[in-house]
């Protein structure tokens, strides 16, 4: 009686505990009310949403800016002391390792734009489940994302050189450490052939301020052909946004930098960033909504009553910068900010300052000066300024140097292109450009220096000029014409280093 | 109370029909059982007496006095008397009572039989709570250590890890100063980067060291710490880290109703300050600086600046600390209680209790109901009610951060006229660092929480041996918090004010106030059977098998506001905010909500047998399924096996030297689920901030628009982590029961490390799910050694040892092994990390340069390998690769923050009516990282700077290179300059107690005690700063002294009333 009790006990027991304990234990992630990857893309509005995210990581890229100035003969990486900002020293100094916080953070950010691209073509024509999702100005959409797909890549071979390259898909943990530089061709027929795409389908003008458009994808393309030397494609490519009329020439120069001159007359493409966000983390202070890179270059410890806000002394403008504007130059005050002969200016600012502690110029980035008014919530990460990328002025200065470089040049052209820049900065006519061949190609290649300094172009322009030897103090040619590939991507995924890292 | 007298009158007193109805379900059994009582009632004897204790002849109420194998029992009375009713001549009783040994004697004849009981100084017939049962300590082969309840009592601890400290062998504790706060705590080594705090079982109900600020530790009965495999594997997945087995006091069968009553008032103080410069000291040092730098002389009049403020004596205060504690114990035939109220207050010494305190009130009631004779019901219900404050910890803009760091020039009131704000503010620091009061100022924050823990349990004794447990058991925490953010006026030229000098808010600046409730709720549901038995007079076999169902889940939402009326603390709250969100201010108001849960199922099993008491074995396997593993591998089994030999038991070991010995070893494998469900999920909205950081949407033309990404991979391959331990030990006591060692050697192997691995960066910054590739070793030696001595009737002494020592190693991170988690962040003009997790090394050990003394000239340099920036008296760094120049590729090992071994010391001693206890705890062979020092331009220096390199020749010591502003060498980077040697004996506890004597007392009260006591006594160390030992939560961040909150002085006088 007793054994049988137990028995009948011990069989009841266990039966209802079997059916029920493996379901008890197993999870299904609608439990956390998490939509899975199976669950989206199923409606339009999931499509364009994903599209946006996939602009997100051009706000992560703000420290190219800063790098394109600092290696360069434009500026210092400057900050509290030597060891403070030890990643922009470096390639301030040259003394680059492959060990460098900022350019791995650049690698894996622009690799984030690429694989969230990638996600979008890889379901293009039929989402995760199978199912295909059509809506009125997809190809239109995806002519935004196959852009930003060629933005990044850009970016990447801009800095590293040869470097992975896939757009078949998003790709995961699986294919970590398997992939091998491609070619630098190779990634740049990647790019054009994004960007062609990108023309063939988007509209010329974007109701939504700094989305896409067909003009900024020409003049990237433009650019890109440039550092290919195909002056030629970059001469057919550019002129149509010329000869649109789209854009002018604002005529105070200054104004282009302010919040009002976001987005201006003369902006073809613009990184947007914004204070109206609460979006700011210490933990990831490149990666909110606002813009990193401003708090950086402002003075230390500012008082009085002018608009210009404290800031951290880095990337100050060199002397040599500063000299290289001739009189009259309305750019010169903007681009290198003389806070010294400022404040002398205009003694009922009240204006104090600390000098800056480490490689003091006296000089600071006039064009994205931290200011008043413009930053929110966590300050110091949160300015709303946009980055100038494309502007009207470079497309003319780049359709300048594609005239004169092209296998027939037309230097005339490129003349009158270079004449409008220069028109523009000395607000009169006098002071025009009227060389020929390369001594016009040397005017155009310093004109974009005067043009866009201080705007992360000039390390680059100097690389792709073949300049940069004699422009730059410490660089080593065929070592410094790339950044090393980040020491982890060396480690983990067995890339090969560039040379004489 | 209320409670206990319901069930009384509906069910208790009405054995008889209760008795009928099982009758019929169990006839059989109960016929037989029923049969033999009668029998035995019929030939009865009776027998009375008194039960004492030998060493003081005090007499000892509610003693147990039973027949042996039988449940015939009585305890003695309030003087001690007892009378039994013996069935028979010739059968044995049991005289016991806790903490005594007991006395078995045969009765012969009916009459008087006293008894004198010894103390239970090697406890060796005692029975100790393991999982999912008690185990005589005597049967047991696998590894527990003990603490008593008198010698948390004598330790009066504000957590229960407190006294685990030093006083469980195989147990390290590294304890923190701040009110409340949680140490860390590891059993036996370091098996991973994080997740590895132990489990803890409350009367068999699971609940984590987070749980312990909880209980009141007046409370506890005993706590056992799980060791070894052998004990562990039948936890499964919960025992990896080791299990805490807090028993907590229950009252006893018949016993009278006794009353307790404990207080102790102290006051806290802080031991030692750091030194710093003083403000003339600071002037001219700053001077320096500047000057070498190539600047202007900063303060031209030295003489005129004096000493200055000293802010460290500015923010600590001396703290009050109170508990208070009542309970009643006791029980009927068929009801038995244990009811308590505490109450504990502690006061932060870091701004005193205005700013920083811990408060909790408990409310316990443990319950045994005899529903039957066969069916017992036990309740336990507590009640916690807590409330904290707290102060910016743990960092250079701290408030001890600032109390070191501020410039000391500044007074400590403002002065200057047209500028509001209470306190002093300095013109050249101009950032970060702030005048310490200013900040402790506009601290305001609170945390209330409530929780109600418990367990409904039924204990059905089917048969003889044969016990059927299902048990509920529940922990409900709520918690609510507020945090006002005032505008705060830092000084006129302060870049951080959000409120300008004429007290107008700074433009775009805002307070605000935010709120936070989180709602926790954990249950678990588990029976299992516990069947004890004897086949062929000395077989031995203890059964028990089992299910068990968890599952634990919460969630939290909160809400922030901007704009609070008058700035005020008063009119702090979300309804009086006025903030509105605005096109350009979305921050105004802002809320979340977040929600987990987690299961478990399991089934587990035991077999533990002896011989005789002789030859022991055992063996445990358990089966769990966690909600947290990937798809393909939702199961995991754990099994562990021992063996022990008492060779004391065998017949041809005579010794009278020797007089219990037993050779024990096991090995076993149990594990870990600290993960998280993976699954590929899509993250809508703004930037969500994970790890690493990933943000979605964009704005166009500033207005914001949310995106989407997959944000999430999934690896449907993990599973639980498994370590492996072998235990190897012995327990010997010795010449006359007065020595007792135990001692166990282990290695503990753990493979599976749930880690993140590294992926290749062109994955993009979508985190990598977790994956099982860690493995770590860890082998040691857990040692307790006790000595008691009784010399005469009035003069006793105990003293107890317990030592603990562990090594640890890193054997994989993940595949190619490059991969490494680092820890211990802290800003010195650059973040920093100092502490690595990474495959070869000790887990978290230091990691930096290594220091080779000061370059003397520029000759010395041009020698030395290339050093960028180096200049005479700047810290030579050592080429550890020896390729010719100091980079990030020569950082190496430069301490470790965990000691070689730890050391306890209990000593105990009392003369006729005193008592005198004393707790030592030394820590030997662990570093600190010193990084509470700012180094900014303007921050105060320490003193050590005054011993700075000033030209060749001058010091060649690492510690104190050259000053100046500038410091194109990287003096400040991580290296072992800032390493110092943390070992320290600390003297934790003395105390001195007076009983007096029951002739006075005894008329209204049982026993009378005083008794005053002084915490953390003294420190010995070479340690520079306040306190060698360090914990800040994880084991990366141990050893990084950023200004850690030091632990208290505390000098306290109490009393002990049992009426």
């Amino acid at each position: 009686m007793k054994k049988k009790y137990i028995k009948v006990l011990a069989i009841v027991v266990l039966t209802a505990m079997g059916t029920s304990c493996t379901k008890f234990a197993s999870f299904n992630p609608v439990e956390n009310f998490k939509i899975t990857d199976l669950q989206y893309l199923k409606t339009e509005s999931d499509y364009r949403t994903m599209a946006i995210s996939v602009y997100s990581p051009l706000q992560w890229l703000n420290q190219m800016q800063p790098i394109g100035d600092i290696a360069s003969d434009n500026s210092v990486a400057g900050g509290e002391s030597a060891s403070d900002v030890l990643p922009l020293q470096q390639i301030d100094d040259f003394t680059l390792t492959p060990v460098n916080s900022t350019l791995a953070d650049l690698f894996v950010s622009a690799y984030e734009g690429i694989n969230r691209a990638n996600y979008l073509t890889q379901f293009k024509a039929a989402n995760p489940s199978g199912e295909a999702i059509t809506f009125a100005g997809k190809d239109a959409m995806y002519g935004e994302v196959t852009f930003l797909r060629a933005y990044y890549y850009f970016a990447l071979v801009r800095m590293f050189g040869d470097v992975p390259l896939f757009a078949d898909k998003r790709i995961d943990i699986t294919v970590s450490g398997t992939l091998k530089r491609s070619p630098k061709a190779d990634v740049y027929k990647q790019i054009e052939a994004d960007l062609n795409s990108s023309i063939s389908v988007l509209p010329a003008v974007q109701v939504q301020k700094g989305r896409i458009t067909k003009y900024a994808a020409q003049a990237l393309l433009g650019k890109v052909y440039l550092y290919e030397n195909k002056f030629d494609q970059a001469a057919a490519v550019l002129e149509p946004i010329i000869t649109s009329g789209a854009f002018s020439l604002v005529a105070n120069y200054a104004s282009i930098y302010t919040a009002a001159g976001e987005n201006g007359p003369e902006s073809v493409f613009e990184i947007q960033y914004t204070n109206n966000s609460p979006y700011y983390n210490w933990g990831g202070a490149t990666r909110g909504e606002g813009n990193y890179a401003i708090q950086q270059n402002g003075i230390r410890g500012i008082n009085g009553s002018s608009t210009l806000a404290a800031g951290w002394s880095t990337n100050l403008p060199t002397q040599n910068l500063n000299n290289a504007y001739a009189a009259g130059d309305q750019r010169k005050a903007v681009t290198c900010l003389d806070i010294e002969a400022y404040k002398n200016a205009n003694p009922s600012l009240n204006i104090t300052y600390q000098v800056a502690p480490y490689k003091n110029t006296g000089l600071y980035s006039g064009k994205y000066q931290p200011h008043k008014g413009e930053t929110s919530g966590q300050v110091e990460l949160n300015y709303l300024n946009n980055f100038r990328t494309l502007r009207y002025s470079e497309v003319l200065l780049m359709a300048a140097e594609a005239n004169n470089r092209a296998t027939a040049p037309n230097d005339a052209k490129a003349q009158g292109y270079i004449n409008q820049v220069r028109a523009r900065a000395f607000g009169d006519a006098l002071h025009t450009v009227t060389s020929t061949g390369t001594t016009l190609r040397q005017a155009i290649w310093d004109e974009r220096r005067l043009e866009l300094g201080m705007e992360g172009d000039r390390f680059f322009d100097l690389v792709r000029t073949g300049q940069a030897a004699s422009k730059i103090t410490g660089f080593v040619t065929g070592k410094h014409e790339v950044f090393p590939i980040p020491n982890d991507e060396v480690v983990i995924s067995g890339l090969a280093q560039n040379p004489g890292y | 109370m209320v409670l206990s007298g319901s069930y009384q009158n509906n069910q208790f007193y009405k054995p008889k029909k209760r008795y009928m109805q099982l009758k019929i379900k169990f006839c059989m059994a109960m016929a037989l059982l029923l049969c033999l009582f009668s029998h035995a009632y019929a030939q009865s004897l009776r027998v009375t007496g008194k039960v004492t204790a030998k060493a003081s002849g005090e007499p000892l109420p509610g003693a147990s006095v039973s027949v042996k194998g039988t449940t015939i029992g009585v305890t003695t009375d309030v003087v001690g008397n007892y009378s039994l009713n013996v069935p028979k001549t010739g059968v044995t009783i049991v005289i016991s009572f806790i903490g005594m040994k007991p006395i078995e004697t045969v009765v012969t004849q009916a009459g008087v039989l006293n008894f004198a009981l010894e103390d239970n100084a090697n406890a060796l017939s005692e029975v100790v709570v393991v999982g999912y049962g008690t185990q005589k300590i005597t049967t047991i082969s696998g590894a527990i250590s003990t603490v008593k309840s008198e010698d948390i009592h004598r330790l009066n601890p504000v957590r229960v890890e407190e006294a685990l400290q030093g006083q469980a062998s195989g147990v390290s504790v590294v304890q923190s100063g701040s009110p409340g706060s949680g140490p860390t705590i590891l059993i036996r080594g370091i098996p991973s980067f994080s997740g590895n705090e132990p489990l803890v079982v409350v009367d068999g109900v699971f609940q984590s060291t987070a749980d312990l600020n909880a209980i009141n530790p007046e409370d506890i009965e005993s706590l056992n710490v799980l060791k070894d495999a052998a004990t562990l594997a039948i936890y499964g997945l919960k025992g990896g880290n080791g299990v805490v087995v807090v028993t907590t006091k229950t009252g006893r069968k018949n016993q009278k109703t006794q009353l307790g009553f404990t207080a102790n008032y102290g006051v806290q103080q802080v031991a030692n300050t750091i030194g710093v410069l003083n403000g003339t000291e600071y002037a001219a040092i700053i001077n320096e600086g500047s000057v070498v730098s190539g600047g202007n002389v900063i303060f031209p009049n030295l003489a005129a600046i004096g000493v200055g403020t000293d802010w460290q004596k500015q923010i600590f205060h001396t703290a009050p600390m109170q508990t208070y504690s009542m309970n009643a114990t006791g029980g009927s035939e068929n009801v038995t209680y244990y009811l308590s109220a505490g109450y504990l207050s502690q006061g932060g010494i870091v701004g005193g209790m205005d700013k920083s305190l811990f408060d909790r009130a408990n409310f316990t009631a443990n319950l045994n109901f005899q529903l039957t004779p066969k069916l017992k019901f036990i309740v336990n219900a507590n009640d916690v009610v807590l409330y904290s404050k707290g102060v910016q910890e743990n960092s250079f803009n701290s408030i001890i951060g600032a109390a070191l760091n501020f410039d000391p020039t500044v007074p400590v009131l403002n002065t200057v006229p047209n500028t509001v704000g209470k306190y002093g503010f300095s013109n050249n620091i101009l950032s970060e660092v702030y005048n310490p009061l200013t900040k402790l100022d506009n601290t305001y924050n609170y945390n209330i929480g409530n929780k109600l823990y418990g367990k409904f349990e039924f204990q059905y004794d089917v048969i003889k041996g044969l016990k059927l447990t299902s048990r509920f058991g529940y922990t409900k925490y709520d918690d609510n918090s507020k945090t006002f953010t005032p505008l705060v006026f830092y000084g006129p030229q302060n870049v951080d004010n959000t409120m300008a000098a004429d007290g107008s808010t700074v433009t775009g600046a805002h307070n605000s106030v935010s709120h936070q409730k989180a709602s926790n709720f954990g249950y678990s549901w588990e029976s299992f059977a516990n069947y004890d038995f004897t086949v062929k007079k000395n077989n031995h076999f203890d059964v028990t098998a089992g299910f068990s169902l968890q599952r634990s889940s919460g969630n939290a939402d909160g809400a922030s506001r901007q704009d609070v009326p008058y700035n005020s603390w008063d009119f702090a709250d979300f309804s009086a905010a006025t903030g509105v969100n605005t096109a350009t201010n979305s921050a105004a108001q802002t809320g979340f909500y977040y929600q987990y849960f987690h299961r478990n199922v399991s089934y587990f099993g035991r077999l533990n047998y002896d011989y005789d008491e002789r030859y022991l074995a055992s063996f445990s396997a358990r089966r769990d399924g966690s909600s947290t593993f990937g798809l393909n591998k939702p199961f995991a089994n754990f099994y562990a096996g021992s063996l022990g030999w008492v060779v004391s038991k065998e017949s041809f070991f005579k010794s009278d030297f020797v007089n219990f010995l037993k050779i024990r070893g096991s090995y076993g494998t149990s594990g870990n689920d600290n993960s998280s469900p993976q699954y590929r999920s899509i993250s809508t909205g703004g930037p969500d901030y994970g790890n690493p950081v990933n943000s979605n949407g964009y704005n166009f033309d500033n207005t914001f628009y949310a995106g989407s990404t997959l944000a999430t991979q999934a690896n449907d391959n993990l599973a639980w982590e498994v370590l492996k331990q072998g235990n190897a030990g012995f327990d010997i006591t010795f010449y006359k029961n007065k020595f007792s060692v135990s001692a166990d050697v282990w290695k503990k192997d753990v493979s599976g490390l749930l880690f993140t691995p590294f992926q290749s960066a062109y994955v993009g910054t979508i985190p990598p799910p977790a994956a099982n590739i860690g493995t770590t070793t860890s082998k040691g030696i857990d040692i307790t050694l006790s000595y008691n001595e009784t010399f005469s009737k009035s003069f006793r002494l105990g003293n107890s040892f317990s030592f603990t020592a562990s090594k640890n190693l890193v054997t994989a991170t993940n595949l190619d092994g490059s991969a490494k988690i680092p820890g211990g962040g802290y800003f010195n003009g650059q973040s920093q990390n100092v502490t690595l997790f990474q495959k070869g090394f000790t887990p978290a050990y230091f990691y930096g340069y290594k220091t080779q003394g000061l370059f003397q000239t520029q000759a010395e340099i041009a020698a030395a390998p290339t050093q960028a920036g180096a200049q005479p008296g700047d810290i030579r760094f050592a080429d550890v690769n020896g390729d010719g120049k100091i980079d990030a590729s020569d950082q190496t090992k430069i301490g470790d923050p965990f000691p070689s071994f730890t050391l306890g010391w209990n000593l105990t001693a009392s003369y006729k009516n005193v008592d005198f206890g004393m707790f030592t705890y030394a820590s030997v062979g662990n570093d600190v990282y010193r990084a509470y020092e700012r180094n900014q331009t303007y921050t105060n220096k320490f003193r050590s700077v005054l011993g700075r390199w000033t030209g060749p020749g001058s010091t060649n010591d690492a510690t104190t290179p050259r000053y100046s502003f500038l410091d194109p060498n990287s003096n400040i980077r991580v290296s072992d300059r800032y390493v110092e040697d943390g070992s320290f004996v600390k003297i934790k506890n003395i105390q001195l107690g007076y009983t007096f004597p029951s002739s006075i007392t005894k008329k209204v009260f049982k026993s009378v005690r005083i008794f005053g006591q002084v915490k953390n006594v003294y420190t010995f160390t070479k340690y520079s700063g306040y306190d060698p030992e360090i914990s800040n939560g994880g084991i990366l961040e141990v050893g990084i002294d950023r200004g850690a909150y030091p632990q208290a002085r505390t000098y306290a006088f109490g009393l002990d009333i049992k009426l």
